[in-house]
């Protein structure tokens, strides 16, 4: 059986330097993947080149085991995607910037549905109807976590997904990431919160200069170990 | 097509709440609804008071007395040049070569300018014409909206969002310019007005519809320059930048370089020079006023035989009249000859001129509006050449009535006494020789030739940008 996501020793050289070298991986369809690195290790473009935006050097990556430079609109028609930044339009409302992207994406979602997505990620209700630009970095997280519980892909890919929220928050997100994966999504997300990571990953790969260095793996329904994960990663980090 | 429309809808959406774009469009509204009014207004009263004044010159000329038919050669007469519906948008060179012409013999005079009125709307406001705010004003507005239009999204981010949704840098770039593409066919709206207006003063609709075609032409290269700056280029800054540079050097530069490079290669008299330097020619061809000049004695030598006459005085005609329709005649071949180099050379320099259109479609939009509005330079010329034909018409025609209803002995006596030159005129009914002028454009398929050249460079210039935006569009990744 295909995994939904593989990259085979995918490699990446971008203005002149090495970014990616020979990292192979796969994610198991309901499996979340988390890649954990420092600043510049490489993980982003890891999930760009998934969406076709970056090309490899060298290597593949694949989704449902298809090459996604062959067909780079089938891949991003099976993923939906969380940017760091949250990247969605300041001068619309929630509504406004989910019914447009969910519009492009060529996924028709009512009112109600939108709701009930804005409900999962607790956005509160007056604010849904206000313009983006006085919203908090974490309430646009939320907006931006809603459009990808929206488009119903079968993969997820989340970069920093916890980034700018607040503890509670990054609990609620840690619990509904866990739910969809158990639902049968497969997720790719990358982080430098090893914590984070070792609360909802099945599986952990610790990525240096372009490197996979490191594996670790959740067992016997436990929770990754925090600590031999932080020591592994600072290990690496002061190497 | 329908992610098109959307993305173009939301484009509108932004503009729409942003106050520096309202502001700006309200600006541009208003000197487009106030010069289209007030140029409008000055066209029509312009256009009625030429045509009253032509029709008041014919009245005058007609109602002159029994006189003696020399006098009514240097009486003269007006020819009028009445301004084009299209002049409401585009007055061309009307502003600059002046609208009418005093008729005498043995003169070309210059155009003047038939009246001083327009110095009283509003000072110079008045020179600013529809024409150099949709030439001028609108790619400025354009690059105003459009300069950030995909560099926005690469900016904030939020392009990533879009290509991961499934769209490709093409479908984006056809949605946003989908989105300028609008803005440019609001921007049409006052120009459709005035296109309407004018046919129902008379124009073709063919003319007036060319001339809202072509500046749609020339609004969306416009558009599809500012499109590819803002996929090509990677910082907003650098985008407004260049595109105001491109804007300087194709709205100002390239039309100030381009006039003098075209006047200095082909080096053309005005009026006043050309007819300095025929002066002197001139003098060769006699005095049409003393029939005793030596210039004229192989004529008298022709004339006495054709008539088998020993002396002037036999001939059953006025020799004195002869000799000035004679006169008219070698002296308009000269002041034609001349007339016809130096237009010749204003036209060759205004061709060179559209050339430079390769170079900046500014030359070419302006090139296309006189030429379709009826206000171009070989209109103009046509002006001059029509109102000398009538010149040298009525002057023939009343040289013609000295030659054969005025005795030559009475002709000669005229300044022996009062009666005698009472005995020395002609009935006023001679005077009827005068032809009606009414002085009209173009028909629209000679205009849309004669722009046929421009209006090619400006297409060629829409493909080229839009191919650039194609390109670019391809490359779009994030």
């Amino acid at each position: 059986m295909t995994s939904p996501l593989e990259a085979r020793s995918l490699s990446l050289i971008r203005e002149g330097n090495d970014v990616l070298d020979g990292v192979s991986f796969t994610v198991a369809q309901g499996e979340i993947f988390a890649l954990l690195g420092g600043n510049g290790a490489g993980k982003s473009s890891t999930l760009l080149t998934f969406l076709g935006f970056l090309e490899p050097s060298d290597g593949d990556v694949l989704v449902h085991g298809e090459n996604v430079g062959s067909d780079i609109a089938a891949a991003r028609s099976a993923i939906a995607y969380l940017p760091e930044a949250a990247s969605l339009y300041g001068h619309m409302t929630a509504y406004e910037n989910l019914d447009y992207f969910l519009d492009l994406a060529g996924k028709s979602a009512g009112r109600s549905d939108i709701d009930a997505a804005l409900d999962r990620v607790a956005l509160p209700d007056e604010a849904r109807t206000r313009r983006l630009q006085s919203y908090s970095k974490g309430m646009r997280q939320k907006t931006a976590i809603a459009l990808a519980l929206l488009r119903e892909t079968p993969i997820l890919l989340l970069d920093e997904p916890t980034s700018g929220l607040d503890p509670v928050a990054i609990d609620e997100f840690h619990d509904l990431v866990t739910a969809l994966a158990k639902g049968g999504q497969t997720i790719l997300m990358v982080t430098h919160d090893v914590y984070g990571a070792c609360q909802v990953a099945d599986r952990i790969g610790l990525l240096r200069g372009g490197q996979l260095v490191g594996s670790f793996t959740a067992e016997n329904g436990e929770r990754i170990d925090t600590e031999t994960v932080h020591a592994a990663f600072a290990q690496r980090q002061s190497a | 097509m329908s992610s098109a429309i959307r993305i173009a809808r939301e484009e509108w959406r932004l503009w729409l709440r942003s106050k520096v774009v309202i502001a700006a469009a309200l600006i541009i509204a208003v000197l487009l609804a106030a010069t289209s009014f007030l140029t409008a207004g000055r066209v029509v009263d312009e256009q009625s008071q030429r045509l009253d004044k032509q029709v008041a010159a014919e009245e005058a000329f007609f109602s002159q007395p029994d006189r003696h038919p020399h006098r009514m050669v240097h009486y003269g007469h007006y020819a009028f040049r009445p301004p084009p519906p299209l002049a409401a948008f585009e007055p061309g060179v009307d502003a600059v070569t002046g609208q009418s012409i005093f008729l005498e013999g043995h003169r070309q005079n210059t155009a003047m300018f038939a009246d001083t009125k327009a110095s009283a709307d509003l000072g110079g406001f008045a020179t600013l014409s529809p024409a150099n705010l949709y030439q001028l004003l609108l790619p400025l507005l354009l690059i105003v909206l459009g300069h950030a239009l995909f560099l926005r999204e690469r900016e904030s981010g939020t392009l990533a969002v879009l290509l991961a949704q499934g769209q490709s840098g093409v479908k984006l770039a056809m949605g946003k310019g989908l989105a300028l593409l609008s803005v440019i066919a609001a921007l049409m709206i006052p120009l459709v007005a005035v296109a309407i207006y004018s046919i129902s003063l008379g124009e073709s609709a063919m003319a007036a519809s060319s001339l809202v075609f072509s500046y749609f032409i020339y609004l969306c290269i416009w558009g599809a320059l500012v499109l590819a700056a803002s996929i090509i280029l990677k910082q907003r800054a650098v985008s407004l930048g260049v595109l105001v540079f491109v804007w300087l050097f194709a709205a100002l530069i390239v039309p100030r370089f381009a006039i003098n490079a075209s006047s200095a290669a082909i080096d053309a008299p005005g009026k006043i020079e050309s007819d300095l330097i025929m002066l002197a020619e001139q003098r060769k061809l006699g005095d049409g006023h003393n029939a005793a000049d030596p210039a004229f004695q192989r004529l008298q030598a022709q004339v006495l035989e054709q008539y088998e006459a020993e002396t002037i005085e036999e001939l059953p005609i006025n020799w004195r009249g002869i000799v000035a329709s004679y006169s008219e005649a070698e002296l308009t071949d000269l002041l034609n000859e001349h007339a016809e180099n130096r237009m010749g050379l204003e036209a060759s320099q205004s061709r060179m001129f559209d050339l430079f259109g390769v170079i900046s479609p500014t030359i070419s939009i302006g090139s296309v509006s006189r030429t379709l509005s009826g206000t171009d330079l070989a209109t103009h010329h046509r002006f001059l050449r029509e109102s000398e034909t009538l010149r040298f018409n009525f002057v023939q025609a009343v040289n013609q009535v000295h030659v054969e209803d005025l005795d030559y002995a009475r002709d000669l006596n005229r300044n022996a006494s009062d009666e005698a030159g009472q005995l020395a005129r002609v009935s006023a009914d001679s005077w009827k020789v005068l032809e009606e002028f009414r002085f009209v454009s173009d028909a629209s398929g000679d205009r849309l030739s004669r722009a046929a050249l421009s209006l090619g460079v400006m297409i060629a210039w829409l493909l080229a940008s839009v191919s650039i935006v194609f390109l670019a569009a391809r490359r779009v990744r994030m």
